[in-house]
């Protein structure tokens, strides 16, 4: 059974046609990367499976079940979460209150350590945040931390609760060259703790991270496939590659 | 003094303060007012401090509640110790059920639809004289009866306001203190990532309009009896942005804000009763001195104050 099942997902905005019949599957464990121009309809897609947007057709199923109409809170409930394009914290609440309050629903907590086995490796939260270099932040006000801290403790926030499915809408957006290294790195040792779904415009990402990527253009998946052969398709280069790496 | 200790000391002082005033009916009068608007600020600080929603409809369902304790009293002879908890609860669904479209709201949009319920609850007032006999109010409420039989009055009247006033206070700060309380700060913060986080956010700011509703609800009935008289102005959107002047002034997402703000601002209309039009002139001047120089209110530039002089402290030790 798939993790996560999209079926004939359609998004009108008035007469623009933002998402036309996407079909999408993913495994349990696996790192999908979604690429395409801007505008193609990436964030529609994932707002729509995370329960911010209502789909006009198209039904999605999460582990199974039927997820459509489901609302955010629900999702997370059963373990699909995801990140913002813009960093998205509670900048005024401290660190230690931020990742208190993303474990307010721990879904081990809820469905019993049954649950859990498999896939959050039983990190504790002291844990994550040793590893995501935010142990010596705990006090500060998220809002005055760096935008790569806050984009971990973002990441932190979302494993607090161990989800099974995190999805990144451009996780490297406005980082440096050395911190999209360092992020790229966290991203590839997060792969052993939960699926991914990886929004990025930066290919560096996707060929280092993605098991399978899918290409959107103007609201259609025009590709779906392994990395390098999705990365060299003739349809991909002339349309979006070739004219961002001219 | 801990924090902890201050807080036992302000509550007893709030207990014996009825007592020490008995000589004095003025005082003692605008005591016990400022007591009644303590609950109140209490349940306003509670949607407006910690939720992030600016209720405006709060007066009303207030006066539904004194309108329903006074029909309950009077026609059906129910004590007002089992009237004012079942008028209260009555409001405060009754309030739930008219604010339920504009709790799916965020913001301004959630403000602006209060206004309008106030607004109707105000003129439903008006024109239902059967329950509140109209603009011309009702008058001679009867107080509570007392335990040892009689009439509720004088000091012991104050000292049971004073008791509610300290018990709201506490019940603010155990809330807040609360997993719930923690839910509804997440939600003032940022509600669409508290939703992502797994907080049913319409369910947890219709529990908290509830909690609210029942503040101001309390609040209302007591008002009633201790005035003795009620009328649809009593209950009007001035009533309800005068509460959330003295939450803003003080310092609103604090505990102890709310409760400067009463003490301050509550009194000046009983005080400056000669000046009656300044009164309204001090109320507009305050709101746009609250919102453009303190937005965190008093006790809440207080502490930012405190803690960018920490900050410089910490960078001065750092530099040495």
């Amino acid at each position: 059974m798939s993790l996560l099942q999209v079926n004939g997902l359609v998004r009108r905005f008035g007469g623009v046609v933002a998402l036309r019949d996407v079909e999408l599957t993913m495994e349990a464990g696996e790192t999908l990367g979604m690429i395409g121009p801007n505008g193609s309809g990436k964030t529609t897609f994932v707002n729509i499976v995370s329960g911010h947007l209502a789909s006009d057709a198209g039904t999605m199923l999460f582990d199974g079940e039927s997820i459509t109409g489901a609302s955010p809170h629900q999702l997370a409930a059963r373990g699909l979460t995801r990140t913002y394009q813009a960093v998205r914290v509670f900048s005024g609440l401290s660190v230690a209150r931020n990742i208190e309050t993303a474990s307010l629903l721990r879904r081990d907590a809820r469905a019993g350590a049954g649950a859990g086995a498999g896939r959050a490796d039983g990190a504790t939260v002291d844990e994550l945040a040793e590893w995501l270099r935010l142990d010596r932040l705990m006090g500060k006000p998220a809002g005055s931390l760096t935008l790569f801290e806050q984009r971990r403790l973002e990441l932190l926030m979302r494993l607090a609760q161990r989800p099974r499915l995190i999805m990144l809408d451009e996780p490297v957006g406005g980082l440096a060259l050395t911190e999209v290294r360092e992020m790229i790195e966290l991203l590839a040792q997060l792969k052993a703790r939960c699926s991914l779904f990886v929004i990025e415009h930066t290919m560096r990402v996707i060929r280092e991270l993605a098991d399978r990527v899918v290409v959107l253009m103007a609201g259609e998946k025009i590709a779906d496939g392994a990395p390098d052969e999705v990365l060299r398709d003739k349809r991909v280069v002339e349309q979006y590659l070739g004219t961002v790496h001219a | 003094m801990s924090a902890r200790r201050w807080a036992v000391a302000l509550g007893l002082l709030a207990l014996a303060l009825p007592f020490v005033l008995e000589g004095n009916r003025f005082l003692a009068f605008v005591y016990s007012i400022v007591m009644i608007h303590l609950i109140w600020a209490n349940g306003m600080n509670l949607l407006y401090g910690y939720v992030g929603l600016m209720p405006l409809m709060f007066a009303g369902v207030a006066g539904v509640a004194a309108y329903a304790m006074i029909y309950l009293t009077r026609s059906h002879e129910w004590s007002f110790w089992l009237a004012a908890p079942m008028a209260s609860l009555g409001a405060s669904l009754f309030g739930v059920l008219l604010g339920l479209p504009s709790l799916r709201l965020t913001g301004f949009y959630f403000t602006l639809c209060s206004l309008v319920i106030q607004t109707v609850i105000t003129l439903a007032f008006v024109f239902f004289p059967t329950f509140t006999n109209g603009d011309t109010g009702i008058n001679q409420i009867a107080p509570p009866q007392a335990p040892w039989g009689g009439a509720l009055s004088g000091v012991w009247m104050d000292e049971t306001l004073a008791i509610v006033a300290v018990l709201s206070v506490l019940l603010c700060g155990w809330i807040v203190s609360t997993r719930l309380g923690k839910r509804f700060m997440a939600i003032r913060e940022d509600d669409v990532l508290a939703e992502v986080l797994g907080i049913d956010v319409v369910r947890d700011r219709i529990i908290a309009f509830f909690i609210v509703s029942m503040f101001a609800s309390i609040g209302g009935c007591l008002f009633a009896v201790t005035i003795g008289f009620i009328s649809p102005r009593s209950f009007d959107v001035l009533t309800s942005l005068n509460i959330w002047l003295f939450v803003a002034f003080g310092g609103r997402g604090t505990l102890i804000g709310p409760i400067i703000g009463t003490i301050v601002l509550a009194p000046i209309p009983y005080l400056l009763q000669e000046l009656q039009g300044f009164k309204d002139v001090l109320s507009g001047v305050l709101i746009i001195v609250v919102t453009l120089l303190m937005p965190g209110g008093v006790w809440g530039e207080l502490l930012r104050w405190r803690d960018r002089r920490r900050a410089r402290r910490a960078l001065a030790v750092g530099q040495t």
